[in-house]
C-alpha cells in the first residue's frame, strides 16, 4: 500500500505570470482598435431616441470632421435646479469649449462664434469649405426641437449648411 | 575577472505597465457608435418682396407636430408615428405607374431618351450662349451650367436605367416637416427615421429590380472604394426617388 503513500508536504509551484503582458497587451491593442476616442464629455445628460436606417459618422470622425453640440438637462443637479427656475431646462453644450466658469453653459448666441472657431483651428488638409462641415446635434429624447431650429438658424447665418441630428440606431426592431 | 551571467531585467511590472495603459484607453475611448440622419440647411438669400411659389396640395406630403406631441400627417390626425413611412411610400408610389389626376398624390413625368438628348442640346447652347454675352453676370453662367450638368445626369441615369422612358416625380414633390417649438425631440427624430426609413425602402426595391443589388449594399461599396460605377447607380436612385425633405422653422 505504500504505492498510495502521501507525499511529504511540498508548497504548491508558483503560477507563470511571464506571459501576462502579453495577454494585456492583446487586450490593449484591441481596444485601440476597436474603440475611437471621445470627442467630449459632455456637463448635461443626453438619453438619444431611436430610429432606423441611419448614417454612420465614425468614417467622418476619423477625420474629426464633425463638430459636435450636445443639448440635455445639466448632469450638475444644483445647477439644473437653477436653470429650470430660469425657465431654461434643457442646455446646449458644445465640444472642446473651455468654459469659462463652471457654472457657465452657453447658450444658443455663442454657437457662430463656436463653429467659426473650430473651422479656423481644423488643419490645411481639410480643405473642405465650411458648408460642408458636419454639425452634429446630440439631443435628449425631450429636448424641445425650438432649440434645434434656433441653432440651424444660426447655423445658416455662417453658411455651415451640413446638419445631423443623432439617434441611437435600433437595426428596425 | 571570472566571467559573469548577464543579469536578467525583472519583467514581473511589465503586465502593470500594460494594465495602466488599457485601462487608460478603455476610459478615453467609446464604444458606440454615432449614427445620425444628415440634413442640409438651406442656403440663405435676400428675400426681395416676392410671394412665396404656389405649391399645389397634392405635391405636399405634411408632417406636423405640436406642442402636445400629437401628430398630423397630411390631412389626419395619427396616433402612432410607426404608420409614416408606409405613407411616404404611398405618396411616392401612387402615381408611378400610371398618372390619375383625381387623387392628391403627386404626378409622374416620363421623358425619353430623345427628348433628354434635344433638351440637353439646347441647354449646352444656351449656357455657350449666355457665356458669350458681353458683361454675362458669372452667378447666370454657372446656374446655366448646372441645367447642363442636370441634363447629362438624366441622360447617363436613364442609360443606366435600361428603359424607354424614365419616370420622374413632380420637381415640386416634397416631404415637409412642420413642428413647434416644444415638441420633443424624440418625436422629431421619429418622424426623420420613418421618412429615412421610407425612401430607403423605395430606393432599396428599385435598385433590386434594376442592379439586383439591395442599395445599401451599393452605398456601402460606395462609401468604401468610391466606384464611379456605383456613383451613378446611386444616382440613378436619387432620380427615381428623390429625397426632398423641408424643415420648417417652427413660429410658435
Amino acid at each position: 500500500m505504500s504505492k498510495f503513500r502521501k507525499e511529504s508536504k511540498k508548497d504548491a509551484p508558483g503560477v507563470n505570470t511571464s506571459s501576462l503582458p502579453d495577454i494585456v497587451f492583446m487586450l490593449l491593442f484591441f481596444f485601440m482598435v476597436a474603440t475611437t476616442s471621445k470627442e467630449s464629455d459632455p456637463s448635461v445628460k443626453v438619453t438619444q431616441p431611436e430610429g432606423v436606417r441611419t448614417t454612420d459618422m465614425t468614417p467622418f470622425k476619423q477625420r474629426s470632421e464633425i463638430d459636435f453640440m450636445y443639448i440635455g438637462k445639466p448632469i450638475n443637479p444644483a445647477r439644473a435646479a437653477k436653470y429650470a427656475e430660469m425657465g431654461m431646462e434643457y442646455m446646449l453644450f458644445m465640444d472642446n469649449v473651455a468654459q469659462s466658469t463652471p457654472d457657465e453653459l452657453y447658450n444658443v448666441n455663442a454657437v457662430r462664434r463656436w463653429k467659426l472657431d473650430k473651422f479656423d483651428s481644423k488643419p490645411e488638409r481639410m480643405s473642405e469649405p465650411i458648408t460642408g462641415v458636419i454639425t452634429c446635434i446630440k439631443a435628449d429624447e425631450g429636448a424641445p426641437s425650438g432649440l434645434i431650429f434656433d441653432i440651424r438658424n444660426e447655423l445658416q447665418e455662417i453658411d455651415a449648411l451640413t446638419i445631423a441630428y443623432a439617434v441611437k440606431d435600433n437595426g428596425g426592431i | 575577472m571570472a566571467k559573469r551571467d548577464i543579469p536578467e531585467i525583472n519583467a514581473g511590472s511589465m503586465a502593470d505597465i500594460a494594465f495602466l495603459l488599457l485601462i487608460f484607453f478603455l476610459v478615453t475611448t467609446t464604444m458606440d457608435k454615432d449614427q445620425a440622419y444628415i440634413r442640409n440647411i438651406p442656403k440663405k438669400i435676400e428675400i426681395k418682396d416676392q410671394p412665396p411659389i404656389d405649391v399645389e396640395q397634392r405635391n405636399i406630403f405634411l408632417v406636423k407636430a405640436n406642442n402636445r406631441n400629437q401628430l398630423m400627417v397630411r390631412t389626419e390626425v395619427m396616433d402612432n408615428p410607426d404608420d409614416i413611412s408606409e405613407r411616404v411610400v404611398e405618396f411616392y408610389r401612387t402615381n408611378e405607374q400610371v398618372n390619375d389626376p383625381t387623387n392628391n398624390f403627386p404626378m409622374y413625368s416620363r421623358i425619353t431618351m430623345k427628348e433628354i438628348e434635344d433638351n440637353l442640346a439646347q441647354a449646352e447652347a444656351d449656357a455657350e450662349a449666355t457665356e458669350n454675352t458681353p458683361n454675362a453676370d458669372q452667378e447666370i453662367i454657372d446656374f446655366k451650367y448646372r441645367v447642363v450638368d442636370e441634363w447629362m445626369n438624366k441622360k447617363r441615369a436613364l442609360e443606366l436605367y435600361g428603359k424607354k422612358e424614365l419616370p420622374e416625380i413632380h420637381p415640386q414633390a416634397h416631404v415637409r416637416i412642420e413642428v413647434q417649438k416644444a415638441t420633443e425631440y424624440n418625436l422629431f427624430a421619429k418622424i426623420q427615421s420613418e421618412i429615412e426609413e421610407a425612401v430607403f425602402e423605395l430606393r432599396n426595391d428599385a435598385s433590386k429590380d434594376i442592379f439586383g443589388e439591395s442599395y445599401e449594399i451599393i452605398s456601402r461599396r460606395y462609401a468604401m472604394d468610391k466606384d464611379p460605377s456605383d456613383k451613378e447607380k446611386l444616382d440613378l436612385m436619387d432620380i427615381l426617388y428623390p429625397d426632398r425633405f423641408i424643415e420648417v422653422t417652427p413660429k410658435k
